[in-house]
C-alpha cells in the first residue's frame, strides 16, 4: 500500500526519519531516483539512516514496481527528488496524492512556502495534476497544517 | 527566554526544559522544531555570563513551573557538573523532575515524541540516556563497513 508520496530534494533525511516514518507507521521507503541509485556512497549512507525494521528500496524511476507497492501489504513511503521526477513517476504508473516537502531554492524559483520553491513551469505542471483530480499539498512535517497548492 | 506555547488543552505530556550554556538550548529546540514541527510545553534556559547561581536556579525553577502540566518535567542539561545541570539537580528533591546531562539533538527529538506516550519522567529519562548514547556513532566507519560488505 502506498501511504504517502513526497517530493523532497533531500530524499531520506531527518524530517522523514524522525517525523513521517513514525507518524505514518511506514514499513517501506521507496527512493525513486536515478541519481541516488547510481551512487553507491549516497545509496549506502541513506540506507544506514533508516531504522532496521523499515525496508529501503532504491530504484531508477522507470524501474520501480509501483503497481506491486500499491497492492502489497507494507505501508510505503515514496520519495522523489523534484517535480520532474514526480511527473515521470506518475507517467509510469504511480498513483496517489502528492506532498510537497522540501524543494530547494534556486534561480528562477519562487517560494510557495518556507521550504518549497518552484519554477513557473513546475507550478503549472503541478496545478495541471491538481486539475486532473490529484491532491497536491504542501506540508513539511506531520504536525503542520497541509496547505493546498493554489 | 523562548515562548513556551504550553496550553492547558495538552493531555498528559511531560514538560521539557533544555538548560545549557549560551544559546545552545534555544537552538536545539529551534532545530528540533524544524525537524518535527512546533512543540508545546518546552522551553530553554541558558546561563549568560555574569548570572549568579541563585539567579540561574530561579530561572530554571520558573521554566519548570511553566512547562509542568502535572505529569512532571524533564530537564535536559548540557555539561554534567556544569551549572545548568547542578542548579537543575537542586530542584529534583521537591518535584517530579529528572535531570539528564549531555543533551544532544537526537535526545531532544526523541523526547519530543516519547514524552506523550504515558511514561513516567524517570522512564523517559532512562530511555533518553540510552538513546542519546546510541546515536553517537563513528558514521564514516559504518559507511565503510557497509560498502565493504556490499563488495563481497
Amino acid at each position: 500500500m502506498i501511504s504517502f508520496i513526497r517530493i523532497d530534494s533531500r530524499l531520506i533525511h531527518g524530517q522523514v526519519i524522525e517525523s513521517w516514518l513514525p507518524h505514518l507507521k511506514i514499513q517501506r521507503i521507496v527512493v525513486a531516483d536515478d541519481v541516488a541509485v547510481a551512487d553507491p556512497l549516497v545509496r549506502t549512507a541513506m540506507a544506514l539512516a533508516v531504522p532496521a525494521d523499515v525496508e529501503v528500496v532504491m530504484s531508477r524511476i522507470d524501474e520501480v514496481p509501483f503497481r506491486k507497492f500499491e497492492t502489497d501489504a507494507p505501508r510505503t513511503l515514496v520519495l522523489l527528488r523534484d517535480v520532474a521526477s514526480a511527473m515521470r513517476a506518475y507517467a509510469v504508473g504511480l498513483i496517489g496524492p502528492l506532498n510537497l516537502g522540501n524543494v530547494h531554492a534556486g534561480p528562477s524559483r519562487q517560494a510557495v512556502s518556507r521550504s518549497v520553491f518552484l519554477t513557473d513551469a513546475e507550478k503549472a505542471q503541478l496545478l495541471e495534476l491538481s486539475r486532473d483530480g490529484l491532491a497536491v499539498t504542501i506540508q513539511s512535517v506531520p504536525n503542520e497544517v497541509p496547505q493546498r497548492l493554489g | 527566554m523562548r515562548a513556551t506555547r504550553c496550553s492547558d488543552t495538552d493531555a498528559s505530556v511531560i514538560g521539557l526544559v533544555v538548560a545549557t550554556h549560551g544559546r545552545l538550548g534555544h537552538e536545539l529546540l529551534a532545530t528540533t522544531e524544524q525537524i518535527v514541527g512546533p512543540l508545546a510545553c518546552v522551553t530553554a534556559c541558558s546561563v549568560e555570563p555574569g548570572a549568579s547561581a541563585d539567579e540561574l536556579r530561579d530561572r530554571i525553577r520558573e521554566a519548570v513551573a511553566r512547562v509542568d502540566q502535572g505529569d512532571g518535567v524533564l530537564v535536559l542539561a548540557d555539561l554534567a557538573g556544569g551549572s545548568p545541570c547542578t542548579q537543575s539537580m537542586a530542584l529534583c528533591s521537591k518535584q517530579n523532575l529528572e535531570v539528564v546531562s549531555g543533551v544532544n539533538l537526537p535526545m531532544v527529538i526523541k523526547a519530543s515524541s516519547l514524552r506523550n506516550e504515558g511514561h513516567s519522567v524517570n522512564a523517559l529519562a532512562q530511555a533518553l540516556v540510552q538513546y542519546g548514547q546510541r546515536n553517537i556513532t563513528l558514521a564514516s566507519a559504518l559507511l565503510r563497513d557497509a560498502l565493504r560488505a556490499q563488495a563481497h
